[in-house]
């Protein structure tokens, strides 16, 4: 009974002490929130790409097209070879009419009918490597590349680089971002506790004499600091919510996202985003309570 | 006015175990200014001391000492039984609940109401609201205040505002209160009724230690008298005048 006596207290007299001290928290709570939402943005951003990276790896790594006319037998020991190959995950032969039905299915996709003009157009047939990992994309066309049945080897290897690199760039410029924020808004949070204690340090003072233990002095404060986070992290998840509804097609159809994981993504976001404005919260008030009480009264 | 005196505890008058006591104690700050120096000192549950003495005497550190506010650099101070050094820092607000304690400038919260001001120091430690009801009310008809209760303290005199103080140190029902110079903000006739106040506070049983400049009051009074100088307790004496007589 007394503990939720101590936490009805330190709730009202964080909240209260919120409002006293009104533009000073709020302008806290906005850095709280212009934190959040570079947060969210890169999280967004890293997650498409990473959704795309995964695609690309999951999509052929390795294409080899085969010479014409290439006999059954040979084209299975081509198969057997290269499934040796280390490396490897599986390797599928796309014959001249698959290659054919999957031009024309892309078509109808667009809304559009191949036409060929009567013309009888036969496509090369080829062998579809799917790798373990995209590191091994080299080894494998050089082992291609020395065999007689392959006439030309393509790889999706300088994709996944080009990938890899903006995903490494935009995560590291948007870490920096980060916590250059994030200090802004430490700091901002320790100074609002700061005032607040100070400006409380008659009321301290008091509590000090009349016998009150650390724990009521110090929570409320700390509260309050959490306040900041939570009212940030509050207004950044529905602003996120605001926006999340024209961002999920374009996850899903230029990161190639899959749809479960889009359904998802803004409950994960959303916990993100809270806990990081808690955590701010409580570690900002709590350096500034620590730092600032002993001394204020 | 002072209203019927109503405690929920009363003590037994002949309870002579020390409430304070001093062995030794110096206090040397570290700019190597000696603001207490071999003081000894032991006040019986029950008693009414005055202690006196010029501005840095060592009066106030004699004060903080007691509430734990600072440890002596030398000697041994033991409040309630318990030896201040040798305490724990989360067992000091318990100490503190068994001494109440009020200043010359009051130290009321100007935006409480003479019951919230009483009310906050039930609140903050911990108690509930119907103990806050039940025993809010009782201190202020203790001190006179109970019509008072939704008054802010700028609507008070300064005599009122110092009962609510006394009020607030009583919510605990301390062994000990002390006053720092609780009239050296107020009047002749004003100051009289605090000191009425604090006499019949002490009849109830509580061990009152007030500090202060006022001669008048500690002539009249004839009670137990401490005199500090210099950091030195020169004088000890019981029924004695502010001014060493002989």
């Amino acid at each position: 009974m007394s503990f939720f006596r101590f936490i009805g207290f330190a709730v009202v007299r964080a909240w209260q002490g919120f409002w006293r001290n009104a533009m000073m928290s709020l302008a806290a709570t906005a850095t709280v929130i212009l934190m959040l939402i570079l947060l969210s943005g890169l999280f967004i951003v890293i997650s498409g790409l990473n959704s795309g990276l995964a695609f690309i790896e999951s999509k052929v790594a390795v294409t080899a097209q085969l010479i014409d006319n290439l006999s059954e037998v040979r084209r299975d020991g081509l198969i057997e070879d290269v499934e040796g190959l280390p490396g490897v995950n599986a390797v599928l032969y796309v014959s001249p009419e698959m290659a054919m039905e999957r031009l024309q299915k892309a078509y109808r996709e667009r809304g559009e009918t191949l036409d060929l003009g009567g013309a009888d157009i036969e496509l090369y047939a080829s062998l579809e490597i799917a790798l373990d990992d995209p590191a091994f994309a080299q080894a494998v066309a050089d082992a291609l590349g020395e065999r007689t049945e392959v006439k030309l080897i393509t790889t999706k290897q300088s994709e996944y680089e080009t990938l890899l690199e903006i995903i490494g760039t935009i995560r590291m410029v948007g870490i920096v971002a980060l916590v250059l924020v994030g200090a802004v808004v430490l700091f901002m949070i320790v100074n609002t506790i700061r005032i607040a204690v100070y400006s409380r340090a008659n009321e301290i003072e008091i509590m000090r004499l009349v016998g009150a233990s650390d724990s009521f002095i110090r929570w409320p404060f700390i509260l309050e600091g959490i306040l900041c986070g939570l009212i940030g992290g509050l207004v950044t998840v529905v602003l996120v919510a605001i926006v999340w509804d024209p961002i999920q097609p374009v996850m899903v159809t230029m990161f190639q996202m899959p749809t479960a994981v889009s359904a998802q993504f803004l409950a994960s976001l959303s916990a993100i985003i809270l806990g990081v404005g808690l955590g701010v919260g409580a570690i900002g008030s709590w350096i500034s309570v620590r730092s600032n009480l002993s001394a204020a009264a | 006015m002072i209203g019927t005196m109503e405690r929920p505890v009363t003590r037994v008058a002949t309870d002579t175990k020390p409430v304070i006591s001093m062995v030794d104690v110096g206090m040397t700050y570290p700019n190597g200014k000696v603001a207490l120096a071999d003081v000894n000192v032991v006040i019986p549950a029950g008693d009414f001391v005055f202690l006196v003495g010029p501005s840095g005497a060592g009066k106030s550190t004699f004060i903080r000492l007691l509430i734990r506010e600072q440890l002596p650099t030398g000697g041994r101070v033991v409040v309630a039984g318990r030896d201040l050094a040798r305490m724990r820092r989360r067992d000091v607000p318990r100490l503190r609940r068994r001494i109440g304690i009020v200043f010359q400038d009051f130290r009321l919260l100007p935006a409480k109401t003479v019951f919230e001001n009483v009310a906050f120091a039930l609140e903050v430690t911990g108690s509930s609201r119907a103990e806050i009801r039940r025993r809010v009310p009782q201190l202020l008809n203790l001190v006179g205040l109970h019509e008072h209760d939704e008054h802010l303290p700028t609507q008070l005199s300064g005599g009122e505002q110092q009962r609510v103080a006394i009020a607030r140190a009583l919510v605990h029902d301390p062994d000990m209160l002390i006053a720092d110079e609780p009239t050296g903000n107020l009047d002749p006739v004003t100051s009289w009724e605090i000191i009425q106040l604090l006499i019949q506070i002490n009849e109830l049983g509580t061990t009152v230690l007030m500090a202060t400049h006022n001669q008048e009051i500690v002539n009249a009074m004839r009670r137990r008298v401490l005199a500090l100088e210099h950091g030195t307790l020169v004088r000890d004496e019981s029924g004695a005048a502010y001014e060493r007589e002989y």
